[in-house]
């Protein structure tokens, strides 16, 4: 029998010594235990529970709507920190030049001007607004061409469908608060659209009275846009994003196989 | 020790060998942790998302424009994904218009405003009651032609009405387009896009093509002959009195006569290699005529322009305005006859995928119960598929088909099998120096 080299049989002496003094403890085995316990541990899907050859290609196709939520998680906080600054007050006034503006349209000057990093605080809550809407689409689109929304899911697309009309409530009414040029076009177009409802004529008046709060776009539409846009949707896009998470987590994900 | 034994103590409650008898198992896998497996991979997806999205803030930060002025009525048009509306809003002054009683004293204003709420709105009811129409099980794209040619449909009828939102820049940049022809491009275009999906869906589910290519190529030939009919006499060619033989007669030299009748008969081509040809031959019938057709349009294009430059301005004018039928129609054409006609055994993959190792194809396969492999656990169709084999089950099936006769999932294993060994076989007489049998 070979005789252990003399480097080794050092290093057991040394280790040995203090290992039976300070005994060590696996505090990264222990750790590692503890997290993957049954209790914490993602369920096998059912790809993985019969061993389907999955395609992998499909997988990325799966993670649109988380991406639509990351898009919404920044959406809140910057739409927060935006919220410090944005007067609602869409009242034409003129200028000593002559020209108009709008409180609104001046806190959104003074948000890209003057407030710091207030142009990049915008623009992440502009970009991940596109973000959000083009994952929600993708999602959609994924979830109907592999069929997804069949028994049992057919609640949770329901739930989806309204969230998509709520996104695109969030994205209209959204771009309309700048009080630019773009946004008093697009109330127009809301506002025409909104009194041609299908129905009586007191129906159309009505719904626009309800919605923008005037039946020409003089500027008081901003305050009702403003007000859905930071309140009533998020509330209920809120409520509904996390039932329909949560019936996600309930019934499992639809997976591609 | 008995091959049976061995059998149950290495696959038992492997895939395709569930557990025969014996105590209930215990050794219950429940997946991969969600920490820190699970969130370091999403982890990796929000970083890369708030990478982009932070970059596309700082590198395209957006600019607030003018303040919303009431003197002014500004060109604009909204957001992308709001861009079907409002191309649905401006097509909608084609549906008439008037007022209408509304039974309790008043009138309804029926306008553009109001088609354009009913054709946005139309769009949402298939999207409420999708879930209880659509009630089979199939969920794979692949195996649904009539789901995913409707996605494509509406796929291409959102593209389309968004490009209608911008045809006063499309019309102002491009002047040959006319409004008509964008207005149509809303209902042609996607018909189109859905057929040709549906044609290559079936096909990738190794359904025979032929009646329905007949039958669309048939359509196609028709509908062109018909616009070139109308091109020559119907259309505003006609307008200024020459009868349509004398134009057709002595219009050889006229650039129009001459792509009409390049488009004419490429279709005809087409139309004819679907009903008359054998597949392969067809195939490179139809290549070869695009690359013709293709490479002879650009030169004769290049040849008018030098010496007629009037008259082929005027042929890409009058090909334009009828663009939905003569450039919609030869490109569908042409799509529709590749999709309908190629040979999908990339996707015999795809199609076994759907095996969840039921193992009935194993208890009835007659090879296992006469090849010492196969009584010690090999599954012929499950280690092929899993490419797990040396070759030898590949080459021991009879190819019975027993096992497709029992699959829960209808899968043709012996189709897949067949097509491996050709696939080898082929390989072999090349490698031999024959010539290759694809």
């Amino acid at each position: 029998m070979a005789r252990e080299s003399l480097i080794g049989r050092m290093n057991r002496k040394v280790f040995g010594y203090l290992a039976s003094r300070f005994p060590p403890t696996p505090w990264a085995d222990l750790t590692r235990r503890t997290v993957e316990t049954v209790q914490r541990q993602v369920p096998r899907s059912h790809a993985e529970k019969y061993e389907l050859k999955t395609i992998w290609y499909w997988y990325p196709l799966y993670c649109l709507g988380g991406i639509a939520f990351v898009a919404f998680i920044i959406l809140t906080i910057t739409g927060i920190l935006l919220g410090f600054y944005y007067i609602p007050d869409g009242t034409i006034q003129f200028t000593r030049g002559g020209g108009v503006t709008s409180a609104a349209y001046n806190s959104m000057n003074f948000i890209m001007n003057d407030v710091p990093f207030g142009f990049m605080i915008r623009g992440l809550h502009h970009w991940s607004a596109h973000v959000m809407i083009a994952a929600v689409f993708l999602h959609m689109m994924r979830v109907y061409f592999t069929g997804t929304y069949k028994k049992p899911r057919e609640l949770n697309w329901l739930l989806g469908v309204v969230l998509l009309f709520v996104t695109l409530g969030f994205g209209y009414t959204g771009y309309v608060l700048p009080a630019n040029d773009l946004s008093r076009a697009a109330a127009t177009i809301g506002i025409n659209m909104t009194k041609a409802s299908p129905g009586p004529v007191f129906l159309g008046q009505f719904l626009t009275q309800l919605v923008f709060g005037e039946t020409d776009p003089t500027g008081f539409y901003i305050i009702r846009m403003y007000w859905l846009h930071v309140f009533i949707l998020p509330l209920v896009g809120t409520l509904l994003m996390i039932l329909h998470m949560a019936l996600v987590w309930i019934q499992g994900v639809g997976e591609p196989h | 020790m008995e091959p049976q034994v061995v059998k149950q103590g290495v696959f038992e409650g492997k895939p395709g060998f569930p557990r025969e008898y014996g105590p209930e198992r215990t050794d219950y896998q429940p997946g991969v942790p969600f920490w820190p497996h699970e969130v370091y991979r999403d982890l990796v997806i929000i970083f890369i998302l708030t990478a982009i999205i932070f970059f596309l803030a700082a590198a395209y930060t957006p600019i607030v424009g003018p303040s919303a002025n009431p003197a002014i009525q500004p060109y604009s048009v909204p957001d992308w994904y709001l861009l079907f509306s409002w191309g649905l809003l401006k097509i909608a002054d084609i549906f008439p218009t008037g007022k209408i009683p509304d039974g309790i004293g008043g009138t309804i204003t029926v306008d553009a405003a109001f088609w354009g709420d009913i054709l946005t709105a139309v769009p949402v009811i298939p999207l409420f009651i999708l879930p209880f129409i659509d009630r089979g099980r199939e969920t794979r794209p692949a195996k649904a032609p009539v789901r995913t040619a409707g996605g494509m449909y509406g796929l291409a009828l959102i593209f389309f009405s968004s490009l209608y939102a911008a045809n006063d820049r499309i019309i102002a940049s491009w002047p040959f387009f006319v409004d008509d022809t964008l207005k149509w491009a809303i209902l042609i275009p996607p018909i189109l896009v859905g057929l040709a999906t549906y044609i290559g869906i079936r096909r990738l589910g190794f359904r025979d093509m032929y009646w329905w290519l007949v039958v669309t190529m048939g359509a196609a030939f028709t509908l062109t002959v018909v616009s070139v009919l109308w091109s020559f006499g119907l259309g505003p060619w006609g307008a200024d009195g020459i009868d349509p033989v004398t134009r057709l007669l002595g219009g050889w030299s006229s650039p129009l006569a001459f792509f009409l009748l390049l488009i004419l008969v490429y279709m005809g081509v087409l139309f004819f290699a679907t009903v008359a040809l054998r597949e392969k031959k067809a195939k490179e019938v139809v290549a070869v005529a695009t690359v013709i057709g293709f490479f002879g349009a650009a030169a004769a294009m290049k040849y008018f322009a030098s010496v007629n430059y009037a008259g082929s301005y005027y042929a890409l004018q009058q090909i334009t305005f009828n663009a939905n039928f003569l450039v919609a129609l030869p490109v569908f054409g042409l799509i529709a006859f590749y999709l309908g006609t190629r040979t999908p055994y990339s996707t015999y993959e795809y199609l076994l995928n759907e095996c969840y190792q039921c193992g009935k194809c194993h208890t009835v396969c007659p090879v296992t119960k006469v090849e010492d492999d196969a009584l010690g656990g090999l599954n012929l169709v499950y280690n092929t598929f899993k490419k797990q084999h040396d070759g030898v089950p590949l080459w021991t099936c009879l190819a019975c088909d027993a096992c497709s006769a029992v699959c829960p999932l209808d899968i043709k294993y012996s189709d897949y099998i067949l097509e491996e060994r050709s696939k080898v076989s082929a390989q072999r007489t090349a490698a031999d120096g024959g010539r290759y049998l694809h």
